[in-house]
């Protein structure tokens, strides 16, 4: 089992947990059917992978469109870049590309004061989706927009989202 | 001493890392899978230090240090956490004795990591004294920061270690020495354009705490409630690292944005129970239905209007800018889902963010709220360049003047 912070070194000396907890502008990635879980999504995104085949499942936390509207050095944090590193990621854990399935949730638009254009949430969900789109990644399911914030949790066993809500109840992709 | 954004930045990486070496000491000695949380640079006044500790019994591991770095650190976890802690390292624990010495050999351990990832960082050495542990009830548990002159305000670094799937929580504060910190900083400055004087912080952090008690005032005066304000610091922190600074639960309360300089974000947020309370002592019959109702969220809307004009009005007085802002839009969310939009939009134009916090509470009715201040950071800067600090300075001598 890997989990990375998005500076690449594995920090995790355990073995096998059974849930591994991904932060913001993070992603990990399972071999051994960890569960995944992400909290506080708003207008960020929470991209899981998974591949039915192997069982190799991953998730990521983006916070920001696009990696070269500012210049970052941490990948995982932009849609573009983080969801790219994901999918290489999960293949090199040894995922079948061609059986290689997304679900994506969060991109609210709480909270946006912006008075012109997309929200950042909009933004974040139209890259992650093209980003996927170009990795030839289907999106087998998705719970984006709205106005309120979501927690997530990722069942590499089945492939399960489980999508959490304060005030929305809870889903299941 | 000059403090720039990116020496902030820099300390903030090397604190994060030393907390990253110490749980990976952690892990290897327990298989105890940790994870570090939240790494902070604040700037807080040395009464309120650690007061985010509250009442409980806590056990910690101290160590002075000094070399390419001076000052103190200490581990600290919870008291009725020892046993549970021990028992990771040993299987079963019969005495609270063998518990005792477990716990100090891990507190040990861990903080040689982090010192070590501390020098590691500064490839230079520090030497650190053995450790001392204690158990003590609240910020008692810390160190005293150490003696600067007259210098009633010190910078502190934070760390939070969460212990995945357990209950169990690690801190490590940092309390450097601030001749050696603003040595450091002068080493790591990169460009001197971005520079704060430490002085400028000060002010703005008082300045924050006279927003602060101003808000708590209003509240008394509309509730009838007897509302103090407790602290206010200014922190730093990576973007991304936002939202980690409240908790996982629901919270009920106010956003706007603010314009002028600085621009940014300001957020009154209360718990849920704590919304009830608070909106019941403003309403003259309490609503029909159970728990939050509509007439409850009106009620936080009302509020959290007047905390936030009591607290902006402070911030315009002092630095001689009209500050304006957005008419309040309600919220009742998860509080980091409420954070993360607002970090992101700031994140758009900045890696790093200063956060003002402010709690406030009160003894009649349990009610405790939280503002969150988020502030454009280059705006934040300019605007510290034009605070006459004199100006501040009459602050102190008449704040009714001013606010």
């Amino acid at each position: 089992m890997k989990v990375y912070d998005g500076t690449d070194t594995d920090q995790s000396p355990d073995p096998d947990p059974d849930r591994v907890k991904v932060g913001i502008a993070e992603y990990a990635v399972t071999t051994d059917g960890a569960v995944l879980t992400t909290s506080g999504l708003g207008s960020c995104i929470g991209v899981a992978l998974h591949d039915p085949a192997s069982g190799v499942a991953g998730l990521a936390h983006v916070m920001l469109p696009a990696a070269d509207e500012a210049g970052d050095g941490n990948p995982a944090k932009f849609a573009d870049s983080g969801t790219a590193l994901l999918v290489e990621e999960v293949d090199a854990a040894g995922a079948e590309p061609a059986t290689l399935e997304a679900k994506i949730a969060g991109g609210s638009d709480m909270l946006d004061f912006s008075a012109d254009g997309a929200g950042i949430g909009d933004r974040n969900a139209e890259t992650v989706r093209e980003t996927l789109a170009a990795h030839d990644v289907p999106v087998v399911g998705a719970d984006l927009g709205g106005d309120h914030g979501r927690s997530l949790r990722l069942e590499p066993g089945t492939g399960d989202l489980v999508v959490t809500s304060a005030n929305q109840g809870t889903d299941r992709l | 001493m000059q403090v720039d954004v990116q020496s902030l930045g820099t300390f903030n990486r090397l604190a994060h890392e030393g907390a990253e070496q110490a749980t990976s000491a952690l892990a290897q000695m327990t298989g105890i899978d940790a994870a570090v949380e939240v790494t902070k640079i604040s700037l807080v006044d040395r009464a309120d230090l650690g007061e985010e500790l509250g009442d409980d019994d806590y056990v910690g591991v101290q160590f002075d240090f000094e070399g390419a770095m001076a000052g103190e650190t200490v581990l600290v976890f919870e008291s009725a956490s020892s046993t549970e802690i021990a028992e990771s390292l040993l299987g079963d624990v019969d005495t609270d004795a063998m518990a005792r010495s477990s716990v100090e050999e891990l507190g040990n351990i861990m903080m040689s990591g982090f010192i070590d990832g501390w020098a590691d960082y500064l490839d230079a050495p520090i030497d650190h004294s053995p450790p001392t542990s204690f158990e003590r009830a609240g910020s008692a548990v810390l160190p005293e920061a150490p003696a600067d002159g007259d210098r009633d305000q010190v910078f502190v670094f934070r760390s939070q270690i969460e212990w995945v799937e357990e209950t169990v929580g690690f801190y490590i504060y940092m309390l450097p020495a601030y001749d050696a910190l603003t040595e450091l900083v002068s080493e790591q400055a990169a460009a001197a354009e971005d520079a704060i004087p430490v002085e400028k912080l000060e002010v703005f952090n008082r300045m924050n705490r006279q927003g602060a008690r101003t808000a708590a005032a209003h509240v008394g005066e509309m509730t009838g409630i007897d509302v103090s304000a407790e602290v206010t610091q200014i922190s730093f922190c990576p973007i991304e690292d936002v939202p980690r600074q409240v908790g996982e639960e629901t919270y009920v309360g106010t956003a706007v944005e603010f314009t002028g300089l600085p621009s940014g974000y300001l957020l009154v947020l209360f718990d849920e129970p704590s919304a009830v309370n608070v909106a019941e002592a403003l309403l003259p019959v309490a609503p029909d239905g159970d728990g939050l109702t509509e007439d409850h969220e009106a009620a936080i809307e009302e509020l959290g209007n007047i905390m936030t004009s009591g607290f902006v009005d402070g911030w315009a007085n002092v630095l001689q800018q009209s500050v304006d802002h957005t008419p309040p839009r309600l919220v009742h969310d998860m509080g980091r889902a409420i954070l993360d939009p607002i970090a992101a939009q700031l994140g758009q134009h900045q890696q790093h963010a200063f956060v003002v916090d402010a709690t406030m509470q009160t003894d009649e009715v349990a009610v405790r709220s939280e503002i969150h201040a988020l502030p454009n950071e280059a705006e934040l800067r300019s605007a510290l360049e034009a605070l006459d600090v004199d100006r501040a300075d009459q602050t102190d001598a008449d704040v009714d003047q001013i606010f």
